[in-house]
C-alpha cells in the first residue's frame, strides 16, 4: 500500500499531461468538427467533397502515424513545413483527427432534424444561421450525446498513444515505473486512472442526456 | 446527400463561413500559444555554437537513465552528462525520446546528443558521429533459473526476446549461425516486458545489454540467470550530429580528462558499484 502511495506524485504528473491533450483537444475539436459537418453538408460541392477527402484522409490513417507524421516529416514538406515542439504536435494531430470524428457525429445530429421544422423556420421569417442556432443545433445536441459519449471517452483513452514522442502520460509514466521496479503494480494504479476519468465522464453525459429529455416530455 | 437536405433550399442569408472560420483559427491559435507556455516548454535543439546542448535519453533505461521516486531523472549517464557539460561550461537539458525514433531526433536537431547507453555500431556510425566509447557491454543472455538453456548451441529452436531497436537485435543477427537456429526473434517496446515474457514462459531467453540486464535482474533475485556465454562485447558512445564536429571535439576532450582524473570512475562506483569506465 505505501508503494502504491508512493506511485501515485508521478501519476498524478501524467495525469497532468493526459488531462491537458485531452481538454484542449475536446476543446478545439468539437468546434472544429461542427464547423466541418456544416461544410460537409453545404450546397457549394467543392466545399463539400473537400471536406470529405479530409474526412476520409483523417479517418483513413492511423491517429499515431499522423502524430508522427506531423512531428518528424512536417519539417521538411516545403512550404507549409513548420518544426512543431512535441505537445504541440501531438495536440494538432488529436485535433485533425478528433475533428472528423466529431464532424459525423455531428452531421448525423443536423440530419435527423426534420425538413419540416427548416419550412417552419422560413416560415417564420428566420434566416438560415437563426434556424441552425434556434432549431438545429439544440435537437442536434442532444441526439449525438450518446456517440459523443463513446468517442469522448475513446479520446481518453487514445490520448496514451503520445509515448510515440515520449511524452509522459499516464501510461508511459506508469511504463516507466514498471521499467525501474520491476513489477505490475504501475499498471493496476493507471487503470484506477482511467477507470476514474471515464466514470467521471460517463456521469456527465448521462447527467447531460437526462438535462437534454426533459424537451421531449 | 438526402435530397431534401436543407441547404439545397436554404435562404439567402447563409451562415458566413469565412468568418466564422476565422474566429475559430484565432481561438486555436490562442489555446495552442497558451498550452505552449506550460511548464514543459519542448526543448529547442541548438546550433553547434550554443551554449546548451539538448541531450536526448529513453528515460526508461535504468541504471543509464530512469525516473526516480520523486519523478526526477537519474543515472549514470545522467550524472556522466552533467559533469561534462559542466566542464565544458554549457548548460544541458535532457529530453525523452522514444528510443527507437532517435536518428531522427537527432538528425531533425530536436536533441543534440545521444547519450544513453548508445552502442557504437558500424550501422549506426553511417547517421551518428560517436564519441571514443567510455564504457564496455556485453550482450548477455538472460534465461529462466531453471531453464535447460545453458549455452547458446541450446537456443537452437527456442524463442528468443530483445528490445526492439537495441543493439542487442544487431548482435544476436551478426551471430548468424545461432540467429538462424532460432525459432523466432521477439521483439519488445522495453526490455522489462521481454523479462515479463521469459518469466511467463512464453520466451526461452532475453538478450540485453549487461548493464540494465544484472539491474533488472537483481530485482527479482533467483528468478534469472545469466549465461556464461555471450553475444559479444561492444562500446558505449555519445552520439551527436555528423557536421557537429566541434561538439565532438570538445566532448571526446572532456570525457578523456573525466577519465583521467577518476572522475568518471567515481560515478561508475556509484551507479554499478565497480568501475567499468573504459
Amino acid at each position: 500500500m505505501d508503494y502504491v502511495i508512493s506511485l501515485l506524485g508521478p501519476m498524478a504528473q501524467g495525469a497532468k499531461t493526459t488531462l491537458t491533450l485531452f481538454f484542449v483537444t475536446f476543446a478545439l475539436a468539437v468546434p472544429l468538427g461542427l464547423l466541418l459537418a456544416l461544410a460537409r453538408i453545404s450546397h457549394w460541392r467543392l466545399l463539400s467533397q473537400l471536406v470529405n477527402g479530409y474526412i476520409w484522409l483523417m479517418r483513413g490513417t492511423p491517429l499515431m502515424l499522423q502524430m508522427l507524421f506531423i512531428y518528424f516529416a512536417l519539417p521538411f514538406v516545403p512550404v507549409v513545413g513548420v518544426r512543431l515542439p512535441d505537445f504541440p504536435a501531438a495536440i494538432v494531430a488529436f485535433t485533425l483527427n478528433y475533428a472528423a470524428y466529431f464532424a459525423e457525429i455531428f452531421r448525423a445530429g443536423i440530419l435527423s432534424v426534420d425538413r419540416g421544422q427548416y419550412e417552419g423556420s422560413k416560415v417564420l421569417g428566420m434566416s438560415y444561421l437563426q434556424t441552425l442556432r434556434r432549431i438545429v443545433l439544440p435537437q442536434m445536441v442532444q441526439r449525438v450525446l450518446p456517440p459523443m459519449s463513446n468517442e469522448t471517452i475513446t479520446l481518453v483513452k487514445d490520448t496514451s498513444l503520445i509515448y510515440v514522442l515520449a511524452l509522459n502520460d499516464i501510461l508511459r509514466t506508469a511504463r516507466g515505473i514498471v521499467q525501474r521496479d520491476f513489477t505490475t503494480t504501475p499498471f493496476l494504479v493507471a487503470a484506477a486512472f482511467y477507470l476514474f476519468m471515464t466514470l467521471l465522464l460517463t456521469w456527465l453525459f448521462q447527467h447531460m442526456e437526462k438535462r437534454y429529455a426533459k424537451y421531449d416530455q | 446527400m438526402a435530397p431534401y437536405h436543407p441547404s439545397l433550399r436554404a435562404p439567402a442569408r447563409r451562415l458566413n463561413m469565412k468568418k466564422l472560420t476565422a474566429v475559430f483559427l484565432a481561438c486555436a491559435t490562442s489555446l495552442l500559444a497558451a498550452c505552449g507556455q506550460g511548464d514543459d516548454p519542448a526543448p529547442q535543439a541548438s546550433a553547434p555554437a550554443a551554449r546548451k546542448i539538448v541531450v536526448g535519453l529513453d528515460d526508461n533505461f535504468p541504471p543509464m537513465g530512469f525516473r526516480d521516486e520523486n519523478n526526477q531523472l537519474v543515472g549514470f549517464d545522467i550524472d556522466m552528462a552533467r559533469e561534462a557539460a559542466r566542464r565544458m561550461g554549457i548548460e544541458v537539458e535532457f529530453k525523452p525520446i522514444d528510443w527507437s525514433a532517435k536518428e531522427a531526433e537527432l538528425n531533425g536537431k530536436r536533441v543534440d546528443a545521444l547519450w544513453n547507453g548508445l552502442t557504437i555500431t558500424e550501422e549506426r556510425k553511417k547517421n551518428i558521429a560517436f564519441t571514443a566509447p567510455y564504457m564496455a557491454n556485453h550482450q548477455i543472455i538472460l534465461v529462466a533459473q531453471a531453464s535447460p538453456v545453458q549455452n547458446k548451441a541450446d537456443l537452437a529452436g527456442r524463442v528468443v526476446g530483445a528490445q526492439d531497436g537495441s543493439s542487442a537485435v544487431d548482435a544476436i543477427k551478426k551471430d548468424a549461425q545461432v540467429a538462424a537456429s532460432l525459432k523466432e526473434l521477439k521483439l519488445f517496446g522495453d526490455n522489462v516486458t521481454a523479462l515479463m515474457d521469459l518469466s511467463a514462459g512464453r520466451l526461452d531467453a532475453v538478450v540485453v545489454d549487461e548493464v540494465v540486464g544484472r539491474y533488472l535482474a537483481s530485482k527479482r533475485a533467483g528468478q534469472y540467470r545469466v549465461l556464461d556465454e555471450n553475444f559479444g562485447t561492444e562500446d558505449y558512445g555519445v552520439g551527436l550530429r555528423k557536421d557537429d564536429t566541434e561538439l565532438l571535439a570538445k566532448l571526446d576532450q572532456t570525457l578523456d580528462a573525466m577519465k583521467q582524473d577518476g572522475t568518471a570512475a567515481r560515478i561508475a562506483q556509484q551507479w554499478f558499484g565497480a568501475d567499468i569506465i573504459k
